[in-house]
């Protein structure tokens, strides 16, 4: 019997680095403004609306426009769908290390 | 122009150390801690004259009048009044305080399970000291004028504890320390909570109307410091940001 590799169970949405970076925020806020998400990430307005566009489709966190007085302000939540795949990700990362180092002990053949 | 300077993190040790450095970020981000310490210094501060000045409310018909003595074997209700009311507005402020920062750094802000324990502390603490009133753990003289050793045992201390505004006041800065991830906070919260439980340990026997300023004015001057040290280890730490 063989088992699942844990590289077959990253999820590419989520595995990108930058969205990694983004759910990683949000999920430690709580919730985040856009400008910190721009600001602490060193991406560029377009790029991370770019992210976050695909992280809103595939559900993982939700948008929420408004306005602080006068300035449009955009917030990021992470959803509860977002919080598991988040989880489910770090785990797989930490199963591929796992894996790897164990490669890294067993003898080579010569 | 496309600018992403985020460092390459492709295999999976960078990928979780990206995350790790993130949540770090995040965290120091969301921290104020030297706000509360600050306000909960000038409570401590503000009750000095409560102590000394506040004619006693012998609310509970507590107090017992003997030929050339009066003994009135709980605190002042004054004072109690003032710590639950003052905690109260403190958290408030405290709340207030991280709310404000939430908006204009653009984070949340994970405040609430301290202001809830913060409260539900002081509201214990006024629960408890009312108890004691009638049920007073350690046993007040019959001769005020010629005091007896007093032998208290470690559940007595306990319950005085929670009697103490400054012991709640630092068992809720535990619950800060965890909501903020705040090792340093943990072991001044720790300490701050060893000077009290020293302090409560003396059993002073004095004549003087100042004879409360020590257990008043340490914690006052551990929670000034603490501030000042939180609030310059905070700036360094922007500065290196």
């Amino acid at each position: 019997m063989t088992t699942a590799h844990p590289a077959n169970g990253l999820d590419d949405v989520v595995h990108q680095r930058v969205r990694l970076g983004i759910m990683a925020i949000t999920h430690q806020a709580r919730q985040v403004e856009f400008g910190f998400l721009r600001e602490t990430l060193q991406l560029t307005a377009g790029n991370l609306g770019q992210h976050l566009t695909v992280l809103e489709k595939a559900e993982l966190i939700r948008i929420e426009k408004g306005y602080e007085g006068k300035r449009p302000r955009t917030w990021v939540t992470l959803t509860a769908t977002g919080e598991a795949a988040l989880r489910t990700e770090i785990a797989h990362l930490k199963q591929l290390i796992h894996q790897v180092e164990q490669a890294d002990t067993v003898p080579a053949d010569r | 122009m496309t600018h992403e300077s985020v460092p390459q993190a492709n295999s999976p040790q960078e990928l979780l150390a990206s995350v790790r450095d993130l949540t770090r970020q995040v965290r120091v981000a969301q921290r104020g801690t030297w706000f509360p310490l600050l306000v909960l210094a000038t409570v401590t501060l503000l009750a000095i004259p409560v102590y000394r000045y506040a004619p006693y409310w012998d609310v509970f018909d507590a107090c017992q009048t003997g030929p050339e003595y009066r003994v009135c074997p709980a605190p002042n209700p004054a004072e109690l009044a003032y710590w639950t009311v003052a905690l109260t507005i403190a958290y408030a402020v405290i709340a207030g305080f991280y709310v404000r920062q939430s908006r204009r750094r653009g984070l949340g802000t994970p405040i609430r399970p301290y202001i809830t324990v913060g409260v539900a502390l002081a509201v214990l603490m006024t629960a408890v000291s009312s108890w004691l009133t009638f049920h007073p753990l350690i046993p007040v003289p019959a001769d005020p004028s010629s005091p007896a050793d007093i032998e208290v045992g470690p559940a007595a201390w306990v319950v005085n504890g929670l009697a103490s505004p400054v012991a709640v006041i630092g068992l809720a800065l535990l619950v800060l320390a965890w909501v903020e991830r705040h090792w340093a906070l943990l072991a001044y919260s720790v300490v701050l909570l060893a000077i009290v439980a020293i302090m409560g340990a003396q059993v002073i026997q004095s004549s003087s109307r100042w004879f409360f300023l020590p257990h008043l004015l340490v914690p006052a001057v551990v929670l000034l410091l603490g501030s000042a040290v939180f609030a310059l280890f905070r700036r360094a730490s922007e500065v290196e940001a």
